[in-house]
């Protein structure tokens, strides 16, 4: 297979798939979200690589909405878990993302389970954050945009936290920029951090995103877990 | 001729990469467009010229 | 990379290019281009100004610009030329705020002074149709050429764009002139960090980093550069990575000869070879002075302590610098 036609699937799954996950936390169905994965459409491997594109954020429906899983989504899910690990040498995001996604799995599945007996996977480290700059800070919190939800704690979340001004800024910059996709991860983090100056104003800001660049299912998938992240409570 | 597994091997390689590049996205160049200024509707233009002003009188005919 | 660099090759430009600042005949006639003659010689005289209050006699920058300053003055005939200008134009704001720029330099007209003292005091001349910021603009050239100042600036400031803490995000070119210039009013171009209200100095310290980011980004380098004088106008300053990241970048932009562009689109008729001094005068003129005049005041605040009074009121996070 070409290279670019399989990058061209893969990138049509993701956003069938973020649009999926956009329509069950519109309408609180999330079986809705699982028709991407079970409906055929895609090959069974271009469905898994989709899911671990999209990442945690593909089971953001029962976390934020405190639903169980659609068993068949959860299959591929933790297919796309054990499919897709990271290479040795991958980038922080890489690992980051499959962390998240293991997390996440771990906590749709310890209700139908007997509590896990090994213990919880190791935490990758933020150290690549350590001293970064406020753009790329901003740049790679919103390409972790799943590891933003209400509770999470983590390496990367209190690096976050201990900068709402930078992520701010980088919110600013997103939007100046037209980076839609980064301005609505960046804005997603923003809901969950204190310290955010009040002039930023970031519910304004998020319509802004809408209006401009919601057409887009990944940019319309953050800004709905914006909006459903103060009510959210994790676990 | 490739095995089958050489071939599935391949294809996983070919898509960790996609998915590699997907998960590590560099960030896209910025896009900048500042508003124009437009005078006025019906403001004073070029010393004479008015915008939106009623057309000029035709001699009637007849 | 050094700040006093880009200010020395950005005033040695200057003074090669002083001729071009010169008053032509069309400065008075009635057709003339107001912005192609008073208003490059306005703003040459300002940042002179600016830049001699910020470095010391004896240093070969002051002495430099207080040249510029003699030229600039003799060009106006010591200023005979403001009351002319006044029997021509009476009701024009323009004379008054290029006035201005002189008196903060010590150059005064005293008779100029006393017949622009009676015109600000009619009403047409109190509701002359103007942005808030230009308006703001008018009071201190009134303040500063020793006129009762026509209406108070805190109203003034607050029908700006700035004044009103609008969301950073819906910054672009037009508002960032506007803000940037309300700045200068407020602070006499820098020589009064006190003049920025608490809140604005707050406001400006969280969202100068993005603005100048991404106006840097975008070639804007005109823009830019006031807004690293902005950076320098504040009670206490941005963080230091800030600036000298946006100080790189202007310094790459920087030609030999000393000019900056006002923005990208100069350096892309220039081509990929540009020579030491490509751009037309109208394209840099701009762009160099604000260099100089940012760099001047960076310089000058990088020296001064912080104010004490506004630094108590920062909200910060600690953010590495």
């Amino acid at each position: 297979m070409e290279q670019s036609s399989t990058s061209a699937l893969l990138q049509g799954t993701v956003l069938d798939l973020a649009s999926d996950v956009v329509s069950a936390l519109r309408s609180g169905d999330h079986v809705r979200a699982g028709s991407t994965l079970t409906g055929g459409g895609a090959g069974e491997g271009v469905a898994r690589a989709a899911v671990r594109v999209l990442g945690a954020d593909t089971l953001l429906p029962s976390v934020l909405l405190r639903i169980p899983p659609d068993p068949g989504q959860l299959a591929v899910f933790k297919d796309a878990v054990a499919a897709h690990p990271p290479r040795d040498e991958a980038a922080p995001t890489v690992v980051w993302s499959h962390w998240a996604m293991t997390r996440a799995l771990r906590r749709a599945e310890q209700p139908l389970t007997t509590p896990p007996a090994d213990e919880p996977d190791a935490e990758p480290d933020a150290r690549w954050l350590d001293g970064a700059g406020w753009q790329f800070l901003t740049h790679q919190l919103a390409v972790l945009a799943p590891l933003a939800l209400p509770g999470e704690e983590c390496a990367v979340t209190r690096v976050a936290r201990s900068r709402p001004v930078d992520v701010a800024r980088g919110f600013v910059r997103a939007v100046r920029r037209r980076d839609w996709q980064q301005a609505a991860g960046a804005g997603r983090w923003l809901t969950l951090l204190d310290g955010v100056p009040d002039t930023l104003g970031l519910e304004a800001g998020l319509d802004f995103v809408r209006l401009m660049g919601g057409s887009d299912p990944r940019v319309a998938l953050q800004l709905e877990a914006a909006r459903l992240m103060p009510a959210g409570v994790l676990l | 001729m490739p095995s089958k597994d050489k071939v599935l091997e391949e294809v996983t390689r070919t898509e960790n990469i996609d998915i590699d590049a997907a998960l590590d996205p560099a960030e896209p160049d910025g896009v900048f467009r500042d508003s124009r200024e437009c005078a006025a509707l019906a403001l004073q233009s070029g010393g004479t010229n008015l915008l939106l002003s009623p057309p000029t009188p035709r001699p009637k005919k007849g | 990379m050094n700040v006093r660099e880009i200010e020395a090759a950005a005033l040695d430009w200057v003074w090669a290019h002083r001729d071009r600042f010169a008053l032509g005949d069309d400065a008075l006639a009635a057709d003339g281009q107001v912005n192609r003659t008073w208003k490059p010689l306005g703003e040459l005289t300002q940042v002179c100004a600016s830049v001699a209050r910020c470095t010391p006699p004896g240093d070969p920058l002051h002495t430099r610009v207080c040249e510029l300053l003699d030229f600039a003055w003799q060009q106006t005939h010591r200023g005979e030329l403001f009351p002319l200008m006044q029997t021509l134009e009476p009701f024009a704001t323009y004379p008054l705020e290029v006035y201005a720029a002189f008196a903060s330099a010590g150059l005064r007209h005293p008779g100029y002074e006393a017949s622009a003292a009676v015109l600000t005091r009619t009403r047409g001349w109190r509701l002359t149709e103007q942005y808030p910021t230009r308006r703001l603009g008018v009071l201190e050239a009134e303040r500063r050429s020793g006129i009762d100042p026509h209406g108070d600036v805190p109203r003034a400031l607050g029908r700006t764009w700035l004044g009103g803490l609008p969301e950073p995000w819906t910054f672009e070119r037009a508002a960032g002139y506007a803000l940037t210039h309300v700045v200068f009013h407020l602070t006499d171009w820098g020589r009064t960090t006190r003049g920025v209200p608490a809140d604005l100095a707050d406001y400006l310290l969280h969202w100068l980093p993005p603005w100048l980011d991404t106006c840097l980004d975008a070639r804007m380098w005109d823009l830019s550069c006031e807004l690293l004088a902005v950076a320098a106008s504040l009670p206490r300053p941005p963080e230091p990575a800030v600036l000298k990241d946006a100080w790189q970048r202007v310094a790459a932009a920087q030609t030999t000869s000393g000019a900056i562009p006002e923005e990208g689109a100069a350096q892309d008729a220039a081509g990929a070879d540009p020579g030491e001094d490509p751009y037309d005068f109208t394209d840099c003129y701009h762009s160099t002075l604000m260099a100089a005049f940012a760099a001047a005041l960076a310089t000058a605040a990088a020296a001064r302590p912080p104010d004490v009074r506004h630094a108590a009121r920062h909200a910060g996070q600690g953010a590495p610098g």
